[in-house]
């Protein structure tokens, strides 16, 4: 049962999209955000919406996957449009009614902006891979390391943390099924119980994870790991013709939207 | 040439009162393969993590082509030269993808990247892994896993390699495979190996063969002469290989068999020869 769970969420694949440098969708993702809070007029969604299909088209995302991603945040959605509707003021639909055009106007942009928020960031996580999005984060950031952050201490535990989250869900499994065929029940009772039936799995767990992490430690020490200084990569991330051409388009796209906004449409 | 010489090592673990190595002396000669054998708590990991540093001494000296383990400065110039193999797999790949753990070594030491990818295809081609050098580590097999973790290791280029039980964990298939690529690895690319096992039967193709028991060295010498001493093995706890078993038992029985045919082939050759002579 846990072994369906997947994470990153990465769904390989060779369109344009995917051979983007992960540092340019990074820096694109972040210039589609401020676009996206930029906007404010009908026209401004409409561009935001189109440039996000098009993204998603030459990426090859299906809107069911999509979808998919965004059923966690129904909740939020549906909480975020009512609190509009009820509370924009204006002229009601109907005399003497709370709701008013005004209020659906701004639910139904509300939505959109939530929706393409989650889209824009998919785009991201299902075109690159864990390790190439840690790679160009590691990179991006490589500035900061003058002002002492360890940044290659970071990633590096991002990209470790990743490689051993299926180990560690396989040896939950096989832990609940140990304890299963000792009659633990995880499946009945109330809440409460269930997440007390719980303890037994986590324990050995985390003694099993704290072992292996020493163990680990004592093998990249072994192959002569010692810390990020003077460290080179086998591959190297180079910027290419198409990556200038999405920046290009970005800032396109970025300046489209503040002139719509100036203008008030 | 000496690579790896112990000369007179004792070994503690903090917080323990009894001594883990109790006065080790043993040089491993260049190109040979060396296993070591013992039953569990006898004292041959401990004995392999001194060869890297892992472990250091109490009492006495390491020398690694020279070096004193001791000597924290000198670290990293033993670490490359010796590499270390561990028994849980698992526990020792660091990279999602097979071909960026094995090149995780030569990132350490400064590699240039194009010298980077010759090696790690050498090491994966080296170990029989090149097809999978785009899977992710936690789909293959314990022995495949394993292939790679040595891979990892002979991309560093180092000297020795020593693995610490590298077939605990593994099915017969994959303890085949990494026994059979360790052995080509040191007859083919003349390197160094140390295997540590309680697996009697890993030893049979090894140059020489060490029993540890208790943490002292009971017994040092060709696998043949090293099996032959039935009694002695015994007596510390651990099995023979089945043919040495048979002939210790024809011979206790009076029939005239040299003691040291370890395969099945010559043990049933020495058999049949024994057969026909008593007609």
């Amino acid at each position: 049962m846990l072994k369906d769970i997947t994470l990153g969420q990465f769904f390989p694949g060779d369109t344009i999209v995917h051979r983007l440098d992960p540092r340019t969708k990074i820096v694109l993702l972040i210039v589609y955000i401020v676009a996206l809070f930029q906007a404010v007029s009908w026209w401004s969604y409409a561009l935001v919406t189109l440039v996000t299909v098009l993204a998603m088209t030459l990426g090859h995302i299906k809107p069911k996957n999509i979808f998919k991603g965004l059923k966690p945040m129904l909740f939020i959605i549906v909480l975020t449009a009512l609190l509009n509707i009820f509370y924009t003021q204006g002229t009601p639909i109907v005399e003497g009614w709370i709701i008013t055009w005004e209020g659906i106007g701004r639910s139904v942009q509300m939505i959109l902006r939530i929706v393409l928020l989650i889209t824009g960031t998919f785009l991201l996580t299902y075109t690159t891979s864990p390790i190439a999005l840690t790679d160009g984060l590691e990179k991006l950031l490589s500035p900061l390391k003058r002002i002492g952050v360890p940044v290659h201490e970071m990633t590096l535990m991002m990209s470790m943390a990743l490689r051993f989250i299926p180990t560690l869900i396989e040896e939950t499994d096989k832990i609940m099924s140990a304890q299963k065929a000792r009659g633990a029940d995880f499946e009945t009772g109330s809440l409460v119980q269930r997440a007390k039936a719980l303890l037994p799995i986590l324990v050995p767990l985390f003694v099993s994870a704290f072992r292996r992490a020493d163990e680990l430690a004592v093998a990249m020490e072994s192959r002569c790991y010692h810390g990020g200084d003077g460290r080179t990569r086998m591959k190297q991330m180079k910027l290419q013709g198409i990556d200038y051409a999405a920046f290009a388009l970005g800032a396109v796209f970025l300046a489209a939207v503040i002139v719509l906004r100036h203008f008030g449409l | 040439m000496t690579v790896i010489e112990f000369q007179q090592v004792h070994f503690t673990y903090p917080g323990e009162e009894k001594e883990s190595l109790r006065g080790i002396d043993l040089t491993i000669e260049s190109g040979s393969f060396v296993a070591v054998l013992g039953h569990n708590g006898s004292g041959k990991s401990t004995l392999a993590k001194h060869m890297n540093a892992i472990l250091t001494p109490t009492e006495g000296h390491v020398l690694v082509h020279g070096i004193d383990t001791a000597d924290e400065s000198r670290l990293l110039d033993i670490r490359r030269k010796v590499g270390m193999v561990f028994q849980n797999p698992d526990n020792q790949i660091v990279a999602n993808v097979v071909e960026d753990d094995v090149a995780f070594a030569p990132e350490n030491l400064g590699v240039p990247p194009e010298e980077i990818r010759q090696r790690v295809d050498a090491a994966l081609k080296q170990v029989g892994m090149f097809e999978f050098r785009q899977h992710a580590p936690h789909l293959l097999s314990g022995g495949q896993k394993q292939r790679v973790a040595i891979a990892g290791v002979i991309a560093m280029q180092p000297d020795i390699i020593v693995l610490d039980e590298p077939t605990a964990m593994l099915d017969p298939q994959g303890r085949q495979e990494v026994i059979a690529t360790v052995t080509r690895l040191c007859r083919e690319n003349g390197m160094t190996v140390v295997l540590i096992t309680h697996h009697m039967d890993e030893c049979v193709g090894a140059d020489r063969l060490v029993v540890m028991s208790d943490g002292r060295i009971v017994a040092d010498g060709s696998p043949a002469a090293v099996f032959s001493q039935v009694e002695l093995m015994e007596s510390e706890g651990l099995a023979v290989p089945e043919t040495t078993r048979l002939l210790y038992e024809l011979r206790a029985e009076g029939c005239e068999l040299p003691i040291d045919a370890l395969s099945t082939v010559a043990c049933a050759d020495a058999i049949a020869a024994c057969l026909k002579h008593s007609r």
